[in-house]
């Protein structure tokens, strides 16, 4: 049993310290994302550090401020903290690794009259904008992930090398986003306009890229799905997409106890 | 002034990825510990996979337990 004999200090705008005995006995941190967000976490091995450290990172923020962390469903002792630092689940979202070779489910045919390729900025951009319309215009970008949120003043940087679009007719009807910085490329993004959807061209999208980083030597990519999105549960799970966990996305309002 | 982490930090190899948000890490030195993301790590969204190269901080309380704390960009 330990007794409390820490302090917590904030060591910079966005990091406070747990301190014993001249040592670092817990880290907290707060990110602000480009969405307009704040992301708080904390790493320490004891509990009592844990709930110090969360009542201060509160405080210091402002009173009006929605805070947000993610946790891992599984790490239950991790989510207790939270909640009891007055954190409730907001958004589930399902880890997938997606094969990208002949583990893969079969490829069927694309969609007629639908063309995948690179991307061009300027139809890009102007697909981008035409996709958030139609969301915004009906379930909202509310539970999104932060790549996709409402961008928090200038241009949203959009860089054409990482997408994938379809084409009909010569306009672009849906798109895919791929990072490969790391030894497992990430699908950030799959978005189809409405009119398009239903049609197959998500899935062929997927099979284009799949296919191409299979050819680079990646065995698979990842990915993350709101639970509550069926559609692409289903796209995933059709690609023969392993699913890999659960991530929670917390959220606490202003005026919660901690 | 900095002062110094409460915990060991030494560089690992994912050998296991576990089902609970765990990992095998095999340390430089050969033991294998059981080690669990940072938050700040599953904040950022960083993946962990097989055989990435990994910071682990050992828990002061128990040496066979750690926390990844930076991924190494190999």
């Amino acid at each position: 049993m330990h007794t409390v004999r820490f302090t917590i200090s904030r060591v910079a705008d966005n990091q406070w310290h747990a301190i014993e005995n001249d040592l670092v006995v817990g880290r907290g941190h707060a990110t602000r994302r480009l969405d307009g967000r704040t992301f708080l976490s904390i790493d320490t091995w004891r509990d009592a550090v844990f709930h110090r450290l969360a009542a201060a990172m509160v405080a210091d923020q402002p009173h009006d401020q929605v805070q947000y962390t993610v946790v891992d469903e599984t790490d239950r002792d991790l989510l207790t903290n939270w909640v009891l630092a007055g954190f409730a689940t907001w958004r589930r979202e399902a880890e997938f690794a997606v094969p990208t070779g002949p583990s893969r489910a079969t490829v069927r045919s694309g969609p007629s009259g639908v063309v995948i390729t690179t991307a061009d900025e300027a139809p890009l951009r102007e697909l981008d904008r035409a996709i958030r319309g139609e969301v915004e215009a009906a379930a909202g970008w509310h539970t999104m992930p932060p790549e996709v949120l409402p961008w928090q003043g200038g241009t949203r940087p959009i860089d054409p090398s990482q997408y994938t679009i379809a084409v009909r007719d010569g306009r672009y009807v849906g798109l895919v986003r791929v990072a490969t910085m790391t030894r497992r490329p990430r699908i950030g993004l799959v978005a189809v306009l409405a009119a398009e959807q239903r049609h197959g061209i998500g899935r062929a999208l997927l099979d284009h890229v799949l296919d191409g980083l299979h050819g680079c030597g990646f065995e698979a990519a990842t990915a993350e799905v709101d639970e509550t999105n069926t559609a692409a549960l289903a796209l995933f799970e059709g690609l023969g997409a392993r699913r890999t966990g659960t991530t929670l996305e917390l959220i606490r309002r202003p005026g919660k106890a901690v | 002034m900095p002062r110094a982490a409460g915990g060991i930090e030494v560089e690992g190899i994912v050998v296991e990825c576990l089902r609970n948000a765990s990992f095998r890490v095999e340390l430089s030195n050969g033991h294998k510990v059981l080690a669990h993301i940072s938050g700040k790590i599953r904040k950022n969204y960083i993946k962990i996979v097989l055989e990435d190269r990994v910071l682990v901080e050992l828990s002061p309380y128990d040496l066979d337990r750690g926390r990844i704390i930076f991924r190494y960009r190999n």
